[in-house]
């Protein structure tokens, strides 16, 4: 080893460790997440609480994997709803027709997801800015219509009826709802950990690169299209993860799920709680369902609220609530340092 | 003068909106308390493109609540109703349906959702074992599968097969008359379009075999020009033509259509004419157009029909819609059953539903019954007549024959494998 690679050793290494400190932080954090939220029903008997973590974690492991695309990789698609329908149908269909257990059809969905969107992806990621987003749309478009359509299979615009089984496996009963409540948590818990990792791998640091300069990637040798894809497609399955949850909360799948709204709604989410920070999903999706749920109670004029917020966010924060709050931090903190 | 106060928000304030949070989320439980009323739980459709029925169905509801509070409520308790917009999502349908159960307390559900949000509400009656009656959803398979079948859901709605077996039957008696045997049809493109279509075309066969369909068209739903359709249509020269459309996609189509005077060329069928929401909304009414019935104040031609129409519009200035008889309907099966259970509970009341027959003024007979056997509505007033520009509108509407209902329908239950 020369002295100029010993040096290089000695930077990289305490880089190297901090990456693992951060790791095991975030692991950590993952755990009390989980501990606290799993504690939930031993304190409460609110079983429309449980409920809205239980959206929540469908919404947000949707909302995040958005986030993969828009805020990682500036990748703005607007058919990401087509991964969360796919996910609820495939997990239903699997499960109604050939009611194998849970988890085989659990990662059979993830296999199927990934399949197609490896497809749909290759032709969608080579395009930029509003041809990928467009095209994105079609695609979403094209899965609305086959579920519409191929009703003798998926039930037509009716949706998957006569409810989902839900057989119990290893002494978990997701018919029960404390059980299906810990599950949902647990499954939110390991996709937003698993998509961390992904965001803070030198993988997500390359894709944080593809967004601010593809050109300049593509020339420090970095296959941008291959990255594109496999974030693509991982977003896809954290996506699909959200749709299962969201079929085992209603007992069905319905072609909502994959109707063009609930990208839009993603966006919205993404726009609520921000895009530069990891967790800004996550916040958004408690924003919009909390927002969602208190407004519909009172009025049926909820849109106009929801429309009154995104102006406030739009026009007045001008980023999305997490995104303010961290830059009001380091504000802060910078002003306090200047002192 | 200094700036004692940073900007943004205080500790004090967060305190406040905190606490108010708190009472929020608080309040239904409160609310619990006072169990002397009894919740009945409604999610339907207030926003969007169908929030005309919904809100139909939300005043028919409240018009036959206000009767039955007025004499003494359900087994003496007050009738509370708790009605929230589901904005025609059947995850949202699910959400308000549980919370309306979980959260505040409501003990029935009268689901006022159609298509897939009906389907959702009904897995949540599965879930939570909660009494549960369905007042918007024509699908048949709701009922009609066993698969579906639940012992706490019941089914007060017209459906599609029973649509069909009288429209078919009728227009084939017209066809014979007039001698007509080339038909086109043009439905939504949907599963409702496509389903009641098959049905309609079935029945009108079996009925009249020397029919012959010669034009199909299948326009998209929510569709705002039909230009391509009329013409498509008018090129084939039909002598009759079927059509499923409904509401806003009826009417366009109809101004669309006369623009070319179609009406004029061929014998009309248009199974959903005959609401007020379409009648009242063209802007050149053809006579003679065939209609099976949805609401007419006119059919069944009773004083007590007609009466509650009247009612109904004095009170909200519009006419009611077909939503709304079938809303009506359920508080009066639930009234009904509650007084011969004399109690509010679920199981009891569900117990009594099941074959129940009441007096109603919108049964062909004067009474209306719950089938025991696939917790169905039937009985109900069905037919079709000719549309004329003004009020009545429908005139005269020829009745259909029960009898012929019940056999085709069981006939059709066997070739779907139902029973």
């Amino acid at each position: 080893m020369t002295e100029l690679e010993a040096g290089r050793v000695r930077t990289l290494v305490p880089a190297r460790n901090g990456a693992v400190l951060q790791r095991y932080r975030d692991v950590l954090i993952a755990l009390i997440a989980f501990a606290v939220l799993a504690s939930l029903p031993l304190f409460t008997g609110s079983k429309a609480l449980l409920d809205f973590v239980i959206r929540c974690s469908a919404y947000g492991l949707f909302a995040t994997s958005l986030n993969l695309l828009v805020g990682y990789t500036g990748l703005t698609s607007f058919g990401h709803g087509m991964f969360f329908g796919l996910g609820a149908y495939s997990f239903g269909l699997i499960m109604q027709k050939l009611g194998v257990p849970i988890p085989v059809a659990f990662v059979a969905t993830l296999a199927i997801t990934a399949v197609i969107a490896a497809v749909i992806g290759a032709i969608c990621v080579r395009l930029k800015d509003i041809y990928f987003a467009f095209v994105t749309l079609a695609f979403q478009m094209l899965i609305h219509s086959t579920i519409l359509s191929w009703a003798s299979f998926t039930g037509g615009d009716q949706g998957l009826r006569g409810g989902i089984p839900r057989p119990a496996f290893l002494g978990i009963n997701l018919a029960n709802h404390v059980h299906l409540y810990v599950a949902s948590c647990a499954l939110l818990i390991l996709g937003l950990l698993a998509m961390r990792q992904i965001a803070q791998s030198p993988f997500g640091y390359t894709l944080r690169m593809i967004r601010d300069n593809a050109a300049r990637a593509s020339f420090l040798g970095i296959d941008v299209w291959r990255a594109k894809l496999t974030v693509f497609v991982l977003a896809a399955l954290f996506a699909a993860m959200g749709g299962m949850v969201m079929a085992l909360f209603v007992s069905g799948a319905y072609p909502e799920f994959a109707y063009w709204t609930i990208s839009g709604e993603g966006i919205f989410i993404n726009m609520l709680g921000g895009v530069s920070t990891f967790l800004g999903p996550m916040v958004g999706t408690v924003l919009l369902l909390l927002l969602n749920d208190t407004v519909t109670r009172f009025t049926e004029y909820h849109g106009i609220v929801l429309g009154v917020v995104i102006l406030f966010f739009a026009l007045g924060l001008r980023k999305g609530l997490l995104d303010f709050v961290a830059e009001w931090f380091s504000h802060r903190r910078n002003t306090g340092e200047g002192r | 003068m200094t700036r004692t106060r940073t900007p943004g928000i205080s500790r004090r304030s967060t305190l406040a909106l905190m606490g108010a949070g708190a009472i929020s989320v608080a309040a239904p439980w409160v609310a619990r308390a006072q169990a002397k009323t009894i919740k009945i739980g409604m999610p339907t459709i207030l926003s969007g493109r169908v929030a005309q029925l919904g809100t139909s169905s939300r005043n028919a509801v409240m018009l036959e609540v206000d009767k039955v509070n007025a004499a003494g409520g359900l087994a003496g308790r007050q009738i509370e109703m708790v009605i929230r917009d589901s904005k025609g999502q059947p995850q949202e349908a699910a959400r308000v349906a549980r919370e309306l159960v979980n959260t505040d307390g409501c003990e029935w559900l009268i689901d006022g959702e159609a298509s897939s949000g009906s389907f959702a509400v009904h897995e949540v009656a599965r879930d939570l074992g909660v009494l549960c009656v369905h007042t918007c959803s024509e699908a048949s398979s709701l009922t009609a599968d066993p698969k579906q079948h639940i012992p706490n859901a019941f089914r007060c709605v017209r459906q599609g097969i029973h649509d069909s077996i009288v429209g078919g039957s009728y227009a084939a008696s017209i066809s014979k008359a007039k001698g007509l045997k080339k038909w086109a049809t043009c439905s939504p493109d949907y599963a409702y379009g496509r389903d009641t279509t098959g049905e309609f075309t079935l029945y009108l066969k079996r009925f009249a075999p020397d029919v012959e369909i010669i034009s199909e068209s299948w326009p998209k739903l929510f569709q705002p020009d039909y230009t391509e359709v009329v013409t498509k249509i008018l090129q084939a020269k039909p002598q009759a033509l079927y059509s499923c459309l409904w509401g806003g996609d009826l009417t366009s189509y109809i101004d669309q259509a006369n623009i070319y005077a179609m009406f004029g060329q061929m014998e009309v069928f248009a199974v959903n004419m005959a609401d007020y929401t379409a009648l009242t909304v063209v802007k050149n009414l053809p006579k003679g157009i065939h209609s099976g019935n949805r609401y007419i104040k006119s059919f069944p031609s009773t004083p007590e029909n007609a009466a509650w129409g009247d009612a109904y519009k004095a009170k909200y200035n519009e006419y009611p819609t077909n939503w709304s008889w079938q809303n009506a309907t359920a508080v009066m099966f639930l009234s009904e059953a509650a007084k011969k259970a004399n109690s509010t509970d679920g199981k009891k009341i569900a117990e009594v539903l099941k074959g129940l027959t009441i007096k109603c003024p919108f049964g062909a007979d004067g009474t209306v019954t719950m089938r025991g056997d696939d917790h169905t509505l039937v009985g109900y007033a069905i037919g079709w007549g000719t549309t004329i520009p003004q009020e009545p509108y429908v005139p005269e509407v020829k009745a259909g024959d029960w009898k012929t209902i019940f056999e085709l329908e069981a006939e059709w239950k066997k070739s779907k494998g139902y029973i």
